[in-house]
């Protein structure tokens, strides 16, 4: 066992290497043993991938080399060693650096020709083929006018989609380990990563069904998408800009999870005490601009009355309660929380009122 | 070898310029004229891989100089990169341009700009959005990670938003313009054949826009077919159906290529007959009565091309019993009425012809012959009733449940020999049953001639039952069959039509089994005959299967004489 994980790792460094200059050292030898183990490795992960328990400390170690900063390149995780030759084939191949002789040893070793035998080298072969087909396919897919021009919703975006799955999927392999914390890398990928980008890729993962059937049987997302949810509400910068997404992207997120909508409508709460009303202008302003304008409060809250049950109560109770801590006024102007409910369409404001009204932190 | 040579340094040429003019703009035009040449193009560079495997990379940069900059044109064209084995041969042509043993810069620069062009095929996938690739980069994912994840959701969003356009009529916002499935359907003609596209494909096959003329463009019905044909695809049945049923040429090429496999299987084995016609989709997809129109037609034409060839004649009538069970299955509220299949026949007669024997009891198969006959010659008899011009047609219709003839002769045969006492009437209605089915296009005359000489071989071969004592041999069954007669020109079919009589009394008249052999044996005297009968054999005992006959010395006696005439072969 031992010795497999000193492979592992050494063979992980051997994959974060094939990307770097230092390849123009490697000779025709080199190649060839960097993709047998390659191919050993996969047999492997063919062999362990139903077995928990070595998976499981295959992942950890694999884990130790994320660092705090998330993962970076070599073997991110034991799925990633069923792939481990072609990511190498793939690195050698697109790799200036690699001598002469090195490239051919390698162009040899992945398109031996067909009627060699060797079927583990056919069956690469056929694999790399299948990539470039799909690499095509998807270039295809591009240029049909079904995905240029007129943005798709946000939620119907499959390039969205597959970034959240791949969110869900590290959040996942992060997860299998002790006590998992994302936060340090997940952290690093909102300074890296474009800011609105980040926070829709997060938006779709939230709203992803919680049983979702994958290739090895129905898998359940309910762990990562928590994890998300903590950490979103644990960054207070984070969740500000968050909660600036699309009025109706966030009510169906509110709806999903109550801790989040519990966050958010204290942060409409908040930019709703920033305006004041501008007698003027006859509308409500804020003096700084980059608060939260009237309108955007308006859809905000207009979007969250028309969600179902528990949330439009809830929210409608807290428009009532900030309504009567301002004074109760029943004409324009003087509260903004009044005005709010007199912009709201009317089958919206019909509420049930209960007994206790929702506490308005002061 | 150097003929071929000459032969692909022009289709360099041509494929040079070729891929060039279609580099310009693309275009709808454009695309579609890249998705005609698709085949042509990859067997073009299949040759050249085969050619290039054989010399080093000089030679072959001599042989063909322009060959780089085809293949490097054929590195930025996605639709080639996409189509079935393309991207396979274009690697090997490359990977064969390698220079093993580089002399100088020169050399080593072309290796390198080839390792550069094979880089781009398998690798440059950026998808052009900065966002996305910073992001990914971020997760720590390379494209190979997420292209299929990528590819898939893709897909199913198209999927589901070609559902969509489907479903919502009147919301015009919804739906998706005429030319944005049209080009999508383009653009999947390459990848019908690589399994992610199945969904797609189904979908749009389905799809029903709501435009009054056809939206997806023909070569891409073609493509599937081919695909389907082939067996590179799966398609659930109803998603087949609606492929046939909008593109014509499709059914067509369908029945052919099933006509083409008929007819080089092994003859006369109705068992593998039948999968090969389920396999083919054909008959569950007849149920609409267009396609059903339309493969009938194709096996009239054969009938017809062929004079009435047996093979094909088992055929139709395998595709029917098929084609009968399909409709049954089908629970679908729209059952279509009796003429949307047979137009040209009275409802009355296709109902009874299509009735099962199996439903009635043993008893009643007598009468339900007689009823049978009956309806037939008075379809066939009856100028004045003006539902069918001629006799043609209502034998056309017969022949699809040929059933009815064989379980006639055997009726006739047992009547005849194990109660001879009964009346004659009914044997009539059997006999211008029997001779309807082998002579459609007799006169009355030549038909009541045909009855008689029947008649008299049955009474001779009743004859030959009666109290002996010695067995009866293979020669006195030949002569009571008056095969040693070969004065009538008219031969040869009423050949057949006695020699299946001869055959059913050798099967079920048990003084009839012990000369079997031997009569076989000199019946069997020429190739045809010799198939004619391991036909007439195969196809009774597929027959008792599905009737669930009871008939175990009978059926004994067939297989092992089945058997004897297959080794003979």
């Amino acid at each position: 066992m031992d010795a497999l994980l000193q492979q592992l790792e050494r063979f992980s460094e051997v994959l974060s290497v094939s990307r770097t200059n230092h390849v123009s050292t490697w000779g025709p030898e080199t190649v060839r043993r960097a993709l047998q183990w390659a191919r050993y490795l996969r047999q492997v992960y063919r062999r362990f991938g139903s077995h928990g328990r070595i998976r499981a400390a295959l992942e950890r170690r694999l884990r130790i080399h994320w660092g705090p900063e998330g993962p970076k390149s070599g073997l991110t995780s034991f799925r990633a060693l069923g792939r481990g030759d072609v990511l190498l084939s793939l690195n050698l191949l697109q790799n200036r650096a690699l001598g002469d002789a090195a490239g051919r040893a390698l162009l040899q070793q992945l398109f031996p020709g067909a009627g060699t035998g060797d079927a583990d080298a056919e069956a690469l072969q056929t694999r790399l083929v299948r990539l470039a087909r799909r690499r095509a396919a998807l270039l295809l897919l591009r240029e049909t006018d079904c995905f240029r021009g007129g943005s798709p919703g946000l939620l119907e975006d499959p390039v969205l989609l597959t970034q959240a799955q791949l969110l869900l999927g590290r959040l996942q392999e992060a997860g299998e380990t002790e006590t998992g914390d994302p936060s340090g890398w997940l952290g690093r990928l909102w300074t890296r990563a474009p800011r609105v980008h980040f926070l829709q890729v997060m938006a779709v993962a939230l709203l992803q069904p919680l049983e979702e059937l994958g290739p090895s049987g129905p898998k359940s997302l309910g762990e990562e998408i928590h994890v998300l949810v903590r950490w979103l509400l644990e960054q207070s910068e984070v969740l500000a800009a968050f909660c600036r997404l699309p009025a109706g992207l966030l009510t169906s997120i509110a709806e999903r999870h109550p801790a989040l909508s519990r966050a958010y409508l204290v942060l409409l709460t908040d930019w709703g005490q920033k305006l004041h009303y501008d007698l003027q202008e006859g509308a409500w302003v804020s003096a700084d601009s980059q608060d939260v304008p009237w309108e955007e409060l308006l859809r905000r809250f207009q979007s969250l009355s028309q969600a179902p049950p528990p949330l439009k109560d809830e929210v409608l109770t807290l428009l009532e309660s900030c309504k009567a801590r301002d004074g109760n006024f029943e004409v324009a102007g003087l509260s903004v929380w009044t005005d709010l409910l007199l912009d709201l369409p009317s089958s919206a404001s019909k509420l049930c009122l209960g007994g206790d009204k929702f506490e308005v932190p002061a | 070898m150097a003929q071929n040579f000459t032969n692909l340094t022009s289709d360099c040429q041509y494929w040079l310029q070729k891929l060039s003019a279609l580099d310009q703009a693309s275009t709808l035009e454009t695309q579609k004229d890249t998705c005609l040449h698709l085949p042509q193009f990859q067997e073009f560079l299949r040759q050249m891989y085969e050619a290039l495997k054989e010399m080093d990379s000089n030679t072959a940069m001599e042989r063909f100089p322009t060959i780089g900059q085809l293949l490097a044109k054929t590195c930025s064209n996605p639709f080639v990169l996409a189509y079935d084995e393309s991207q396979k041969f274009l690697i090997q042509c490359l990977c064969c341009l390698i220079n093993k043993e580089p002399q100088n810069s020169g050399d080593s620069k072309l290796n390198s700009w080839i390792r550069g062009l094979l880089s781009h095929i398998l690798s440059a996938f950026r998808f052009n959005i900065k966002e996305f690739d910073l992001f990914t980069q971020g997760l720590g994912y390379e494209p190979v990670d997420y292209c299929p994840a990528l590819l898939k959701n893709m897909v199913l969003s198209l999927v589901s938003k070609l559902r969509e356009s489907h479903l919502n009529g009147f919301n015009t916002r919804r739906r998706m313009a005429p030319e944005r499935v049209a080009s999508l359907s383009q653009v999947c003609i390459p990848l019908v054949t690589l399994p992610d596209f199945e969904p797609l494909v189904e979908a749009l096959l389905i799809y029903h826009g709501h435009e009054p003329q056809e939206v997806l463009c023909p070569a891409f019905f073609k493509a599937v077919n081919e695909a389907f044909l082939l067996k590179k695809i799966s398609l659930p049945t109803s998603a087949v159906v609606s492929l046939w049923l909008r593109h014509l040429p499709s059914l067509e090429k369908a029945v052919l290529h099933l006509f083409t496999k008929l007819i080089s299987s092994e003859r006369n084995c109705l068992r593998r007959i039948e999968c090969f016609i389920k396999d083919s989709l054909l008959p569950q997809a007849a149920c609409h009565p267009a396609i059903f129109r339309v493969v009938d037609e194709m096996f009239r034409f054969a009938l017809m091309e062929t004079d009435g060839a047996l093979e094909v004649l088992a055929a139709v009538q395998v595709f029917t019993r098929c084609f009968v069970e399909a409709l049954e299955k089908e629970n679908k509220q729209l059952k279509f009425a009796l003429k949307t299949y047979f137009p040209h026949i009275s409802p009355s007669l296709t109902a009874v012809l299509l009735q099962h024997p199996r439903d009635t009891p043993q008893g009643c198969h007598h009468q339900l012959l007689q009823h049978v006959s009956l309806m037939l010659r008075k379809a066939v008899e009856d100028q004045a009733c003006g539902s069918c011009r001629d006799p043609f047609e209502s034998w056309f219709l017969f022949i699809h449940f040929g059933g009815w003839a064989d379980l006639a002769a055997e009726h006739l045969l047992r009547s005849a020999v194990e109660a001879p006492a009964a009346a004659e009437a009914p044997v009539a209605a059997l006999l211008w049953l029997l001779a309807f089915y082998y002579r459609p296009l007799d006169s009355h005359q030549q038909r009541a001639q045909t009855m008689v000489e029947m008649e008299a071989v049955l009474s001779r071969l009743r004859f030959l039952t009666l109290s002996r004592s010695s067995p009866i041999s293979a020669e006195e069954l030949r002569a009571a069959a008056g095969e040693d007669s070969h004065e009538d020109p008219m031969q040869p079919v009423c050949g057949r039509l006695i020699r299946h009589l001869l055959l059913n009394f050798l099967l079920w008249v048990p003084a009839g089994h012990a000369a079997a052999h031997d009569t076989i044996t000199l019946m069997a005297c020429t190739d045809e005959i010799s198939h004619e009968i391991t036909g007439f054999l195969d196809q009774t005992l597929y027959r008792w299967d599905h009737l669930c006959t009871e008939a175990p010395r009978p059926a004994k006696l067939a297989r092992e004489l089945l058997q004897e005439l297959r080794a003979r072969v």
